[in-house]
Protein backbone atom coordinates (compact mmCIF):
# COMPACT_ATOMS: atom_id res chain seq x y z
CA UNK A 1 0.00 0.00 0.00
CA UNK A 2 2.86 2.34 0.05
CA UNK A 3 2.51 3.34 -3.16
CA UNK A 4 -1.12 4.52 -2.41
CA UNK A 5 -2.18 7.63 -0.76
CA UNK A 6 -5.94 7.85 1.10
CA UNK A 7 -7.95 10.57 -0.87
CA UNK A 8 -10.96 10.12 0.96
CA UNK A 9 -13.04 8.34 3.53
CA UNK A 10 -16.85 7.56 4.09
CA UNK A 11 -18.35 6.17 7.42
CA UNK A 12 -22.16 5.27 7.33
CA UNK A 13 -23.41 2.98 9.84
CA UNK A 14 -23.93 -0.45 8.55
CA UNK A 15 -27.26 -1.27 6.97
CA UNK A 16 -28.01 1.94 5.59
CA UNK A 17 -28.64 3.61 8.83
CA UNK A 18 -31.70 1.96 9.87
CA UNK A 19 -30.40 1.87 13.40
CA UNK A 20 -31.64 4.79 16.37
CA UNK A 21 -29.90 7.40 14.60
CA UNK A 22 -29.97 8.03 10.80
CA UNK A 23 -26.84 9.50 9.00
CA UNK A 24 -25.74 13.05 9.76
CA UNK A 25 -27.87 12.86 13.06
CA UNK A 26 -26.45 12.18 16.46
CA UNK A 27 -26.77 8.41 17.32
CA UNK A 28 -28.95 9.48 20.77
CA UNK A 29 -31.36 11.35 18.47
CA UNK A 30 -33.87 9.17 20.48
CA UNK A 31 -32.43 10.48 24.18
CA UNK A 32 -31.15 13.06 23.90
CA UNK A 33 -31.43 15.28 20.49
CA UNK A 34 -29.99 18.91 21.49
CA UNK A 35 -26.25 16.86 22.86
CA UNK A 36 -23.20 18.08 21.62
CA UNK A 37 -21.87 15.70 19.81
CA UNK A 38 -17.90 15.32 19.78
CA UNK A 39 -16.88 13.09 17.07
CA UNK A 40 -13.15 11.71 17.92
CA UNK A 41 -10.56 10.51 15.45
CA UNK A 42 -7.91 8.97 15.44
CA UNK A 43 -5.28 11.81 15.62
CA UNK A 44 -7.65 13.93 18.71
CA UNK A 45 -6.05 15.09 20.96
CA UNK A 46 -7.61 14.24 24.00
CA UNK A 47 -6.91 17.80 25.14
CA UNK A 48 -8.44 19.67 22.88
CA UNK A 49 -11.49 17.32 22.95
CA UNK A 50 -11.64 17.43 26.60
CA UNK A 51 -11.44 21.37 26.97
CA UNK A 52 -14.36 22.19 24.29
CA UNK A 53 -16.47 19.11 26.24
CA UNK A 54 -15.59 21.12 29.64
CA UNK A 55 -16.52 24.59 28.38
CA UNK A 56 -19.48 23.11 26.54
CA UNK A 57 -20.86 21.43 29.92
CA UNK A 58 -19.90 24.07 32.04
CA UNK A 59 -23.22 26.29 30.45
CA UNK A 60 -25.77 25.53 32.01
CA UNK A 61 -28.29 25.18 28.75
CA UNK A 62 -25.68 22.07 27.81
CA UNK A 63 -27.72 19.09 29.11
CA UNK A 64 -26.07 16.66 27.40
CA UNK A 65 -23.21 15.30 25.54
CA UNK A 66 -22.30 12.74 23.05
CA UNK A 67 -18.66 11.28 22.32
CA UNK A 68 -18.50 9.22 19.19
CA UNK A 69 -15.83 7.02 17.97
CA UNK A 70 -14.86 4.30 15.44
CA UNK A 71 -12.30 1.75 14.59
CA UNK A 72 -9.09 3.45 16.41
CA UNK A 73 -10.31 6.24 18.36
CA UNK A 74 -12.32 3.48 20.28
CA UNK A 75 -10.47 3.56 23.40
CA UNK A 76 -9.84 7.32 22.80
CA UNK A 77 -13.65 7.90 23.36
CA UNK A 78 -14.11 5.71 26.38
CA UNK A 79 -11.15 7.60 27.79
CA UNK A 80 -12.80 11.17 27.17
CA UNK A 81 -15.81 10.07 28.26
CA UNK A 82 -14.37 8.85 31.72
CA UNK A 83 -11.89 11.88 32.29
CA UNK A 84 -15.06 13.93 31.60
CA UNK A 85 -17.23 11.82 34.76
CA UNK A 86 -14.33 12.02 36.41
CA UNK A 87 -14.21 15.95 36.26
CA UNK A 88 -18.08 16.52 36.47
CA UNK A 89 -19.53 14.16 38.70
CA UNK A 90 -23.28 12.91 38.72
CA UNK A 91 -23.53 12.19 34.71
CA UNK A 92 -25.72 9.92 33.32
CA UNK A 93 -24.04 7.43 31.12
CA UNK A 94 -25.44 5.76 27.95
CA UNK A 95 -23.06 3.63 25.93
CA UNK A 96 -23.90 2.38 22.42
CA UNK A 97 -22.05 -0.11 20.40
CA UNK A 98 -23.00 -0.60 16.38
CA UNK A 99 -20.93 -1.02 13.81
CA UNK A 100 -20.26 1.41 10.82
CA UNK A 101 -18.47 0.72 7.76
CA UNK A 102 -16.01 2.75 6.81
CA UNK A 103 -15.18 3.18 2.82
CA UNK A 104 -11.32 4.31 2.42
CA UNK A 105 -10.81 5.59 -1.35
CA UNK A 106 -6.69 5.17 -1.90
CA UNK A 107 -4.97 6.68 -5.36
CA UNK A 108 -2.07 5.50 -6.62
CA UNK A 109 0.90 7.89 -6.25
CA UNK A 110 2.22 8.98 -9.48
CA UNK A 111 5.50 6.40 -10.36
CA UNK A 112 8.12 8.92 -10.09
CA UNK A 113 10.20 12.41 -11.49
CA UNK A 114 10.68 10.73 -14.67
CA UNK A 115 7.32 11.12 -16.27
CA UNK A 116 6.36 7.66 -17.48
CA UNK A 117 2.76 9.12 -17.83
CA UNK A 118 1.33 12.57 -18.72
CA UNK A 119 0.06 14.36 -15.72
CA UNK A 120 -3.46 14.36 -16.95
CA UNK A 121 -3.93 10.47 -16.57
CA UNK A 122 -6.04 9.10 -13.99
CA UNK A 123 -4.36 7.47 -11.84
CA UNK A 124 -5.30 4.32 -10.70
CA UNK A 125 -7.97 4.02 -7.36
CA UNK A 126 -9.00 1.44 -4.44
CA UNK A 127 -11.56 1.16 -2.10
CA UNK A 128 -11.28 -0.78 1.10
CA UNK A 129 -14.49 -1.19 2.82
CA UNK A 130 -14.51 -1.64 5.73
CA UNK A 131 -16.50 -2.84 8.94
CA UNK A 132 -15.22 -1.31 12.36
CA UNK A 133 -16.86 -1.52 15.44
CA UNK A 134 -17.72 1.70 17.28
CA UNK A 135 -18.85 3.13 20.16
CA UNK A 136 -20.95 6.29 20.76
CA UNK A 137 -21.26 7.27 24.78
CA UNK A 138 -24.19 9.77 26.40
CA UNK A 139 -23.46 11.67 29.37
CA UNK A 140 -25.99 13.70 30.42
CA UNK A 141 -26.71 15.76 33.03
CA UNK A 142 -30.61 15.23 33.16
CA UNK A 143 -31.56 11.78 34.41
CA UNK A 144 -32.13 9.19 31.92
CA UNK A 145 -34.05 5.65 31.38
CA UNK A 146 -32.55 2.95 33.52
CA UNK A 147 -34.22 0.64 31.43
CA UNK A 148 -31.99 1.28 28.74
CA UNK A 149 -29.73 -1.15 27.68
CA UNK A 150 -25.98 0.28 28.44
CA UNK A 151 -27.33 2.35 31.02
CA UNK A 152 -24.95 3.47 33.85
CA UNK A 153 -25.69 6.14 37.03
CA UNK A 154 -23.65 7.92 37.87
CA UNK A 155 -20.98 6.66 40.39
CA UNK A 156 -19.33 9.13 43.34
CA UNK A 157 -16.27 7.36 42.39
CA UNK A 158 -15.49 4.70 44.98
CA UNK A 159 -11.90 3.41 45.89
CA UNK A 160 -11.08 -0.12 44.92
CA UNK A 161 -11.73 -1.53 48.55
CA UNK A 162 -15.30 -0.19 48.57
CA UNK A 163 -17.86 -3.29 49.62
CA UNK A 164 -20.97 -3.70 47.39
CA UNK A 165 -23.58 -2.79 50.00
CA UNK A 166 -27.23 -3.15 49.69
CA UNK A 167 -28.80 -0.08 47.80
CA UNK A 168 -29.46 2.68 50.52
CA UNK A 169 -31.78 5.43 50.26
CA UNK A 170 -29.35 7.50 48.48
CA UNK A 171 -29.81 5.14 45.26
CA UNK A 172 -27.96 6.96 42.84
CA UNK A 173 -24.89 7.91 44.63
CA UNK A 174 -24.39 4.41 47.22
CA UNK A 175 -23.73 2.11 44.58
CA UNK A 176 -19.83 1.80 44.06
CA UNK A 177 -17.81 0.88 41.06
CA UNK A 178 -21.26 1.09 38.62
CA UNK A 179 -19.78 -0.97 35.81
CA UNK A 180 -19.26 -4.07 37.75
CA UNK A 181 -22.05 -3.53 39.94
CA UNK A 182 -24.81 -3.27 37.28
CA UNK A 183 -23.35 -6.35 35.87
CA UNK A 184 -23.62 -8.07 38.60
CA UNK A 185 -27.27 -8.75 38.80
CA UNK A 186 -28.09 -11.57 36.65
CA UNK A 187 -31.33 -10.33 34.91
CA UNK A 188 -32.20 -6.41 33.99
CA UNK A 189 -35.32 -7.21 35.29
CA UNK A 190 -34.49 -6.33 39.07
CA UNK A 191 -31.81 -3.40 38.73
CA UNK A 192 -34.85 -1.74 36.46
CA UNK A 193 -36.92 -2.08 39.43
CA UNK A 194 -34.44 -0.67 41.76
CA UNK A 195 -33.44 2.06 39.42
CA UNK A 196 -36.97 3.03 39.13
CA UNK A 197 -38.00 3.52 42.53
CA UNK A 198 -35.15 5.88 43.09
CA UNK A 199 -36.26 8.14 39.26
CA UNK B 1 -4.42 7.90 29.24
CA UNK B 2 -1.83 10.16 27.23
CA UNK B 3 -1.52 12.87 29.83
CA UNK B 4 0.09 10.52 32.33
CA UNK B 5 2.86 9.20 30.23
CA UNK B 6 5.15 11.30 30.85
CA UNK B 7 8.91 10.26 30.94
CA UNK B 8 10.55 10.86 33.70
CA UNK B 9 14.54 11.41 32.47
CA UNK B 10 16.21 9.08 34.59
CA UNK B 11 14.28 6.76 35.72
CA UNK B 12 13.40 5.46 32.32
CA UNK B 13 16.51 4.40 32.11
CA UNK B 14 16.18 1.38 34.51
CA UNK B 15 14.09 -1.29 34.42
CA UNK B 16 11.02 -1.32 33.92
CA UNK B 17 8.84 -4.60 35.27
CA UNK B 18 5.15 -3.13 35.04
CA UNK B 19 3.31 -4.58 37.54
CA UNK B 20 -0.83 -4.70 37.18
CA UNK B 21 -1.07 -5.04 40.53
CA UNK B 22 -4.92 -4.15 39.97
CA UNK B 23 -5.14 -6.41 37.08
CA UNK B 24 -4.34 -9.44 39.59
CA UNK B 25 -7.17 -8.87 41.34
CA UNK B 26 -10.25 -9.12 39.33
CA UNK B 27 -12.60 -6.61 39.81
CA UNK B 28 -14.23 -6.13 42.95
CA UNK B 29 -17.94 -7.49 43.46
CA UNK B 30 -17.34 -9.30 40.55
CA UNK B 31 -15.18 -13.06 41.69
CA UNK B 32 -14.26 -15.00 38.46
CA UNK B 33 -17.89 -16.31 37.73
CA UNK B 34 -17.50 -18.62 34.83
CA UNK B 35 -20.09 -16.82 32.98
CA UNK B 36 -17.30 -13.80 32.94
CA UNK B 37 -14.99 -13.60 29.98
CA UNK B 38 -11.54 -11.07 30.28
CA UNK B 39 -10.46 -10.38 26.57
CA UNK B 40 -7.24 -9.79 25.74
CA UNK B 41 -4.88 -8.89 22.92
CA UNK B 42 -2.48 -12.25 23.17
CA UNK B 43 -4.92 -15.08 22.42
CA UNK B 44 -6.80 -15.38 19.09
CA UNK B 45 -9.64 -13.64 18.50
CA UNK B 46 -11.51 -16.56 17.18
CA UNK B 47 -10.56 -18.36 19.56
CA UNK B 48 -12.13 -15.95 22.27
CA UNK B 49 -14.91 -15.51 20.05
CA UNK B 50 -15.76 -19.48 20.18
CA UNK B 51 -15.30 -19.33 23.87
CA UNK B 52 -17.74 -16.49 23.97
CA UNK B 53 -20.39 -18.29 21.54
CA UNK B 54 -19.67 -21.74 23.56
CA UNK B 55 -20.74 -20.31 26.77
CA UNK B 56 -24.20 -18.94 25.54
CA UNK B 57 -24.64 -21.81 23.52
CA UNK B 58 -24.10 -24.52 25.91
CA UNK B 59 -22.71 -28.17 25.87
CA UNK B 60 -23.25 -29.98 22.80
CA UNK B 61 -26.52 -31.19 24.23
CA UNK B 62 -27.43 -27.81 25.36
CA UNK B 63 -26.55 -28.09 28.94
CA UNK B 64 -25.17 -25.37 31.21
CA UNK B 65 -25.67 -22.61 28.89
CA UNK B 66 -25.53 -19.14 30.40
CA UNK B 67 -28.45 -16.85 30.06
CA UNK B 68 -26.11 -13.73 30.63
CA UNK B 69 -22.33 -13.56 29.69
CA UNK B 70 -19.94 -10.62 30.43
CA UNK B 71 -17.45 -9.55 28.40
CA UNK B 72 -14.63 -7.39 30.10
CA UNK B 73 -11.75 -5.40 28.06
CA UNK B 74 -9.18 -3.56 29.12
CA UNK B 75 -7.29 -0.32 27.26
CA UNK B 76 -6.30 -1.98 23.87
CA UNK B 77 -8.70 -4.97 24.50
CA UNK B 78 -11.76 -2.29 24.34
CA UNK B 79 -11.98 -2.75 20.78
CA UNK B 80 -11.73 -6.56 20.56
CA UNK B 81 -13.88 -6.87 23.18
CA UNK B 82 -16.59 -4.76 21.14
CA UNK B 83 -15.89 -7.04 18.35
CA UNK B 84 -16.30 -10.14 19.99
CA UNK B 85 -19.92 -8.59 21.37
CA UNK B 86 -20.97 -7.77 18.07
CA UNK B 87 -20.27 -10.75 16.15
CA UNK B 88 -22.46 -12.53 18.78
CA UNK B 89 -25.01 -10.41 18.28
CA UNK B 90 -24.78 -10.83 14.11
CA UNK B 91 -24.53 -14.52 14.76
CA UNK B 92 -27.54 -14.85 16.89
CA UNK B 93 -30.48 -13.50 14.76
CA UNK B 94 -31.36 -10.96 16.68
CA UNK B 95 -31.61 -12.64 20.03
CA UNK B 96 -28.98 -11.21 21.86
CA UNK B 97 -28.71 -7.99 22.94
CA UNK B 98 -25.84 -6.06 24.51
CA UNK B 99 -25.16 -3.53 26.99
CA UNK B 100 -22.02 -1.54 27.90
CA UNK B 101 -20.56 -0.01 30.50
CA UNK B 102 -17.55 1.36 31.00
CA UNK B 103 -14.94 1.95 33.81
CA UNK B 104 -11.58 3.35 34.64
CA UNK B 105 -8.67 0.88 36.16
CA UNK B 106 -5.56 1.85 37.99
CA UNK B 107 -2.48 0.21 36.74
CA UNK B 108 0.44 0.54 38.96
CA UNK B 109 3.82 0.40 37.40
CA UNK B 110 6.53 -0.73 39.33
CA UNK B 111 10.13 0.64 38.22
CA UNK B 112 13.17 -1.22 39.92
CA UNK B 113 16.40 0.81 39.99
CA UNK B 114 19.07 -1.46 38.24
CA UNK B 115 22.17 0.39 39.10
CA UNK B 116 21.19 2.22 42.34
CA UNK B 117 19.92 0.95 44.99
CA UNK B 118 17.33 3.37 45.51
CA UNK B 119 13.72 2.20 46.20
CA UNK B 120 11.88 0.87 43.56
CA UNK B 121 9.49 3.26 42.73
CA UNK B 122 5.53 2.89 41.61
CA UNK B 123 4.10 5.18 39.30
CA UNK B 124 0.04 4.86 38.54
CA UNK B 125 -1.57 5.30 35.26
CA UNK B 126 -5.10 4.89 34.67
CA UNK B 127 -6.97 2.74 31.60
CA UNK B 128 -10.41 2.55 30.31
CA UNK B 129 -12.37 -0.91 30.55
CA UNK B 130 -15.27 -1.75 29.08
CA UNK B 131 -17.75 -4.28 30.69
CA UNK B 132 -20.35 -5.73 27.92
CA UNK B 133 -23.20 -7.52 29.32
CA UNK B 134 -24.57 -10.08 26.39
CA UNK B 135 -27.92 -11.79 27.14
CA UNK B 136 -30.44 -13.37 25.13
CA UNK B 137 -33.51 -11.23 25.45
CA UNK B 138 -35.95 -10.67 22.64
CA UNK B 139 -36.04 -7.70 21.28
CA UNK B 140 -38.70 -4.93 21.32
Amino acid sequence: MENFRKVRSEEAPVGGGAEGGGPGSSPFADLAPGAVHMRVKEGSKIRNLLAFATASMAQPATRAIVFSGCGRATTKTVTCAEILKRRLAGLHQVTRLRYRSVREVWQSLPPGPTPGQKPGEPAASLSVLKNVPSLAILLSKDALDPCQPGYQPPNSHPGPSSQPTAPTSKRSLGEPATGEGSAKRLQPGPSAAEEERMA
Amino acid sequence: MAENREPRGAFEAELDPVEYTLRKRLPHHLPRRPSDIYVNMKTDFKAQLARCQKLLDGGARGQNSYSEICIHGLGLAINRAISIALQLQVGSFGSLQVAANTSTVELVDELDPETDTREPLTRIRNNSAIHIRAFRFAPK
